[in-house]
C-alpha cells in the first residue's frame, strides 16, 4: 500500500520503520531536515520536507494517490488539516493523532466533519492501558477485542498456582468462560491445543469476557491483590484521563504535580474524588508522608523517563504490589523488566500500535476484503484477527468439531448479538457473528483460509 | 569497519557480474573465435570467487555509511579487474596494466583505449569490451538493488556512492523499486536507440555496439575512426540525439512517463543543459565554418562533437584537434561541465556548475548588504547549506585531483595539452583529449605508471571521489 507519515516523530519513525518492513511504500513529510536524514538513512522509505498542512507538499508526497495518510505532528490542529487536505486530494483512509483533551469532548462532531478515518489519543489509550493493568494487577498485558467485550490477560504461571502442571483440556473443563489463546515458553510462542500441559513460568494468554476473566482470576486466588487506591506521579493528560474513566468506580486517587496552576485545574476538573497533591514526586518524603505504602498501585507519570523508572523501582523496593511506569524511550523496556518492573507503558509506542493494528488490517483487507482488525501479540509471533462471518459463507451453522479448520489457528472467540461465546466443538458460527482467530503471524488473510469446506472432519 | 558483510555484498555482486559476460560469450561461441575460452574462463572465475565471498557468513546486517562506500569503491576496482582477464587470457592484451586501464575504461564509461588498432579485436572481445558502458552507465550496485531481493533501508548508502549528483534521491519510496525503475528506463531507451539504428540501415553488431556505447555515455567503438568510420549523417544524427537524452537526469523521464511534463520544463537543470548544447553548437558551427564550407556541414560536426562531449561519451567523427582555438576551448569547457546529475554522463556536472554560480552572486550581494539573508534556491526550493558546502568542497577536490594526477603524469614528459588534456579526459570520464590523447589518439604511448594513475583517476571521476578516497583512507579501516 502507499503510505504517507506527516510527523517524523517518535511515533511516525516506529510506524515508518514498521510499515516500511511490512513491505508498504512509505513516504515521510516532516519539516526537521536532520530528523529525515535519520529516517532516510536507516529506513526504506522517502522523506519530503515541508509542512504536512500544505497541499504542495502533499501533492509532491504522493497524497492524491495514498492508501493510507496517517497525521502523527506534535500539533493537534495541524494533523487534522492534514487529514482534511488529504481527504480533498483523494487519500483512500486517513488517520490522525489529537490528543487535547478540550478536543476529546467534540471528537465525534469532528471526526464526521472533518471525514477522519481513525483518531487516536495516546495519552487517552495509555490511561484505559494502565487501567486495565490495574484491574488484573497480576497481569502482564491486556488487550482488548470486538469493541471491548472480549478480554485477553497475559500473565505468569506461579508454582503454586492450581493450574500449574494441568493440561489444557481439564483447565477448560474446571474454569469454563474462559480459553488459553497463546503461551510463551522462553522465547517460543505456541498456540496450544487441549493436550498441552501448563507449567509454571510460562505466560499465557487467556481470553474472555470481562466476567468470566474475572472469576477464572478469583478462582485461581489472584482476586487478593486488586487495586483499590493508586497514587499517581505527575498530572498531565494521562492522569486526567485516567481519573475521569475510573471516576465511580471506587478506586482512591492522589496525584501528586509539582506545578501550583496545573494542580489547581486538575481539582477544579475531577472535582472530590480525588487527592490532588502539589509537590515533587521524585523527593522521598513527599511519598512517605502520602502514604505510599498503603496504595495499592504506583503509576508513574513523570515527564523524565529516569525519574519514572527510579521512582519505580524505589515502590518496588518498598514492597508495592502493582507498580506501573511510563517510559518514553522504548529502548529500555527489556532492562526495566529484569529490574522487577514488568508493567511499563509507552504513549507513543501505544499510538503506534493502534495505529498500526488498523492499517494491517486494512492492508490485509486489500486482498480479501475482510479483517477488521489485527493484532499482533506474544512479542509479534502470534496474531488476533477479527472478522465478521459473511452471509452464505460455508461453514455457517456447521458445529466447528465438524468444520475443516486449519492446523495451528485457533477460533478463539464468537461475539454474536453483544453475547460472547468462547466456543467448544458443538458451537458454530452464524451469519453476522465476529469472530476472533488466534494464529501463527502472517498466516490467515481471510476466514476462508483457515476454516475449509464444512462436513468433514478433522 | 564490518568485513564480513563487505565480502558478502562483494561475493553476490561479483556473481551478478559474471552473467554480464553471457551475451559476448555467446558471439564468441558463434563465430568460434579463440577468445570464446577466455571469456569462458573469466567468467567462471568471477562466478567462483564471487561465490566465494558470498559464503561469508555476516554477523550483523547493519551497512553504515563506511561499509556502503567501500563495498562501491572495491566492487568497481574488483569488477574492472575481472573485467579485463579476457583481453589477457586471449593475449590480445598482453599488459596486465592495460587490460585494467581499458576495462576500468569501459565500466566508467570513459572510452580511452590502449589499443592502437581496434579492428584487429574479434568479436566477442569487442562486444564484451563495449557492453561494459551499458552496465558501468547506469551502475554495478543499482543494478544489483534493483535484482537483489530486499537489502534493507540501510542499502540507500550504495546508491548514493554510486549514482551522481550532489544529493541522489529516490523516485519512490522503496529503493529496490527506484532501481527497477531506473534500469527499466535506460534499457527502454537503449532499445529504441538499437530500433533506430538497425532502421537506419547499421548492422546489428555495429548497432549493439553504438547503443550500448551511447546509452553508458562511454564511448567505445569498433572501429578506429569511431563513428567517423560511417561518414553517414543519419547515424550522426541518432548517436547524436540519444547522447543527448541519455545525459539528461533520468528522473526527467520518470516524470514524463507521469505525465508530469510541468516540473521537467520547469526543471532548471534541463533548460541550463539544453541551452549550453545549443548555444555551444552554434558558436563552434560558425567557427569552423571556413574549414567545411557550408553551414551544413559545419552544423552536422558541430553537432555531434558537442552531444559526444558535454556528455562525456566520446566518440569521434571529427578530428577537432584541427579545429581553430575557439572551438577546442569551447569543447574544453564542455568537457569539465559535463552533462545532468543523475544521468549516466560523467563531469561536474551542471547542477553542481549552476549552484557555485549562485554561490558567487551571494558573496556578492553579502558585500553589498552585509547583513542580507539570502537563501540559494534551485528550482523553487531552498538548497540545504550543507548541500552547497559540500558541492563546493567537491569542486575543489575535483581540481585538487586533476592537479595531483597531471603532476604525476608529467613525469613522462609528454607536451603540456596532451599531459593535461589526458587527466581531464579520463577524469571526467570523456575519452579523448587534445594533443596525442586526441580523438583519432589514444594512451598506448604513457607509461605504466600513469596508466594506473589514469585508471584510478576514471574511477575518482565516474564515483565522484568520495568512496575511492575512504577507501584510501586508513581512518576507514579502523576498529573504532
Amino acid at each position: 500500500m502507499n503510505i504517507v507519515i506527516v510527523g517524523d516523530g517518535k511515533v511516525g519513525y516506529t510506524l515508518a520503520a514498521c510499515l516500511a518492513k511490512e513491505n508498504h511504500d512509505v513516504t515521510i513529510v516532516d519539516q526537521d531536515a536532520a530528523a529525515l536524514e535519520k529516517a532516510s538513512e536507516t529506513l526504506d522509505v522517502m522523506c519530503v520536507k515541508g509542512n504536512g498542512a500544505n497541499v504542495r507538499t502533499l501533492l509532491e508526497a504522493g497524497a492524491d494517490e495514498a492508501d493510507v495518510l496517517i497525521a502523527v505532528t506534535t500539533n493537534d490542529e495541524m494533523n487534522m488539516v492534514c487529514c482534511l487536505a488529504a481527504k480533498q486530494l483523494g487519500a483512500g483512509y486517513t488517520v490522525a493523532r489529537i490528543r487535547d483533551p478540550e478536543y476529546t469532548e467534540s471528537l465525534t462532531v469532528l471526526q464526521d466533519k472533518l471525514n477522519i478515518d481513525l483518531v487516536t489519543n495516546p495519552e487517552r489509550a495509555t490511561a484505559m492501558e494502565i487501567s486495565r493493568l490495574l484491574r488484573f494487577p497480576f497481569a502482564i498485558n491486556v488487550e482488548t477485542f470486538a469493541h471491548g467485550r472480549v478480554e485477553m490477560v497475559e500473565f505468569r504461571v506461579d508454582e503454586f498456582d492450581p493450574i500449574a502442571n494441568m493440561s489444557l483440556i481439564t483447565m477448560h473443563q474446571r474454569y469454563p468462560g474462559v480459553l488459553c489463546s497463546a503461551v510463551l515458553r522462553g522465547h517460543e510462542a505456541i498456540i496450544p491445543d487441549g493436550r498441552h500441559i501448563i507449567r509454571a513460568g510460562d505466560r499465557m494468554h487467556v481470553l474472555g469476557d470481562i466476567l468470566s476473566i474475572t472469576n477464572f482470576f478469583k478462582k485461581l486466588g489472584k482476586d487478593t491483590k486488586r487495586v483499590r487506591s493508586a497514587m499517581l506521579l505527575g498530572g498531565g493528560h494521562i492522569s486526567y484521563y485516567f481519573a475521569k474513566s475510573t471516576a465511580g468506580m471506587g478506586m482512591n486517587l492522589s496525584i501528586i504535580e509539582i506545578l501550583p496552576e496545573k494542580c489547581r485545574r486538575l481539582s477544579e476538573q475531577l472535582g472530590d474524588e480525588v487527592n490532588v497533591i502539589c509537590g515533587d514526586a521524585a523527593e522521598e518524603e513527599l511519598l512517605e508522608q502520602e502514604n505510599l505504602t498503603q496504595f495499592g498501585a504506583l503509576v508513574c507519570l513523570l515527564d523524565r523517563d529516569e525519574e519514572n523508572m527510579m521512582t519505580g523501582l524505589y515502590a518496588v523496593r518498598r514492597g508495592l504490589g502493582k507498580v506501573v511506569v511510563k517510559v518514553d524511550r522504548p529502548n529500555y523496556v527489556d532492562v526495566l523488566s529484569d529490574m522487577g518492573l514488568d508493567s511499563v507503558v509507552s504513549p507513543k509506542l501505544t499510538t503506534a500500535d493502534t495505529i498500526l493494528r488498523s492499517v494491517r488490517a486494512l492492508a490485509r483487507s486489500q486482498s480479501s476484503a475482510v479483517v477488521e482488525k489485527l493484532y499482533r501479540v506474544v512479542e509479534d509471533k502470534v496474531e488476533a484477527l477479527e472478522f465478521t462471518a459473511k452471509e452464505g459463507a460455508p461453514y455457517l451453522n456447521i458445529p466447528l468439531s465438524r468444520l475443516r479448520i486449519r492446523k495451528g489457528v485457533l477460533v478463539a472467540v464468537l461475539v454474536r448479538s453483544r453475547k460472547i461465546i468462547i466456543p467448544f466443538g458443538d458451537d458454530h458460527i452464524e451469519a453476522g457473528d465476529t469472530v476472533i482467530l488466534i494464529a501463527r503471524a502472517s498466516t490467515i488473510g481471510a476466514l476462508e483460509d483457515a476454516i475449509g469446506e464444512g462436513d468433514v472432519r478433522r | 569497519m564490518n568485513i564480513r558483510l563487505v565480502c558478502n555484498l562483494l561475493g553476490r555482486l561479483l556473481m551478478i557480474d559474471s552473467l554480464f559476460m553471457t551475451p559476448a560469450l555467446l558471439v564468441a561461441l558463434f563465430d568460434g573465435t579463440p577468445d570464446a575460452a577466455a571469456l569462458g574462463i573469466s567468467m567462471a572465475l568471477t562466478g567462483v570467487i564471487g561465490a566465494l565471498l558470498a559464503l561469508v557468513r555476516p554477523r550483523s546486517d547493519t551497512l553504515r555509511p563506511r561499509e556502503g562506500f567501500t563495498v562501491v569503491a572495491v566492487t568497481w576496482v574488483l569488477v574492472s579487474f575481472l573485467g579485463g582477464l579476457p583481453f589477457y587470457i586471449s593475449g590480445y592484451i598482453p599488459s596486465m596494466i592495460d587490460c585494467f586501464f581499458e576495462t576500468v575504461s569501459g565500466f566508467t564509461t570513459t572510452g580511452s583505449t590502449i589499443l592502437t588498432n581496434v579492428e584487429a579485436l574479434p568479436r566477442g572481445l569487442l562486444l564484451w569490451r563495449s557492453f561494459t558502458h551499458w552496465v558501468g552507465g547506469m551502475g554495478v550496485l543499482v543494478l544489483s538493488l534493483a535484482l537483489l531481493p530486499r537489502m534493507g533501508g540501510r542499502s540507500v548508502f550504495l546508491m548514493r556512492a554510486e549514482s551522481p549528483g550532489p544529493s541522489p534521491g529516490k523516485l519512490v519510496p522503496r529503493i529496490g523499486q527506484t532501481a527497477k525503475i531506473l534500469y527499466a528506463l535506460y534499457l527502454g531507451l537503449s532499445v529504441i536507440m538499437f530500433f533506430m539504428l538497425m532502421l537506419c540501415g547499421m548492422n546489428w553488431f555495429d548497432a549493439f555496439i553504438h547503443t550500448v556505447g551511447t546509452a553508458g555515455t562511454g564511448g567505445f567503438s569498433n572501429y578506429n575512426l569511431s563513428v567517423g568510420h560511417f561518414g553517414n549523417p543519419m547515424y550522426e544524427m541518432v548517436i547524436g540525439i540519444f547522447l543527448l537524452l541519455f545525459g539528461v537526469n533520468f528522473s526527467m523521464y520518470f516524470y514524463l512517463l507521469r505525465g508530469d511534463w510541468k516540473t521537467v520544463w520547469k526543471n532548471s537543470e534541463t533548460r541550463l543543459y539544453f541551452s549550453i548544447v545549443f548555444f555551444s553548437i552554434l558558436l563552434i558551427a560558425l567557427n569552423i565554418l571556413p574549414q567545411y564550407g557550408s553551414f551544413r556541414e559545419a552544423v552536422r560536426y558541430s553537432f555531434f562533437q558537442v552531444a559526444t562531449i558535454i556528455t562525456t561519451a566520446g566518440f569521434g567523427t571529427a578530428d577537432f584537434n584541427l579545429w581553430p582555438m575557439l572551438s577546442k576551448i569551447i569543447l574544453f569547457i564542455l568537457m569539465l561541465t559535463g552533462c545532468c546529475a543523475g544521468s549516466t554522463g560523467g563531469g561536474l556536472k551542471l547542477i553542481r556548475v549552476a549552484m557555485l554560480f549562485k554561490g558567487i552572486k551571494r558573496e556578492i550581494r553579502r558585500t553589498v548588504h552585509p547583513r542580507g539573508v539570502d537563501v540559494i534556491r534551485m528550482d523553487g526550493k531552498a538548497v540545504d547549506e550543507d548541500i552547497f558546502s559540500s558541492v563546493a568542497l567537491y569542486f575543489f577536490g575535483y581540481m585538487a585531483v586533476i592537479f595531483i594526477a597531471t603532476l604525476i603524469v608529467a613525469l613522462d614528459n609528454f607536451d603540456f595539452e596532451s599531459t593535461f588534456t589526458a587527466v581531464v579526459a579520463c577524469f571526467n570520464n570523456i575519452g579523448p583529449g587534445f594533443g596525442m590523447v586526441g580523438p583519432m589518439g589514444n594512451f598506448s604511448e604513457f607509461s605504466g605508471l600513469s596508466k594506473i594513475v589514469l585508471s584510478v583517476c576514471m574511477l575518482l571521476g565516474r564515483l565522484e571521489l568520495y568512496p575511492m578516497l575512504l577507501l584510501m583512507s586508513r581512518r576507514t579501516w579502523k576498529r573504532y
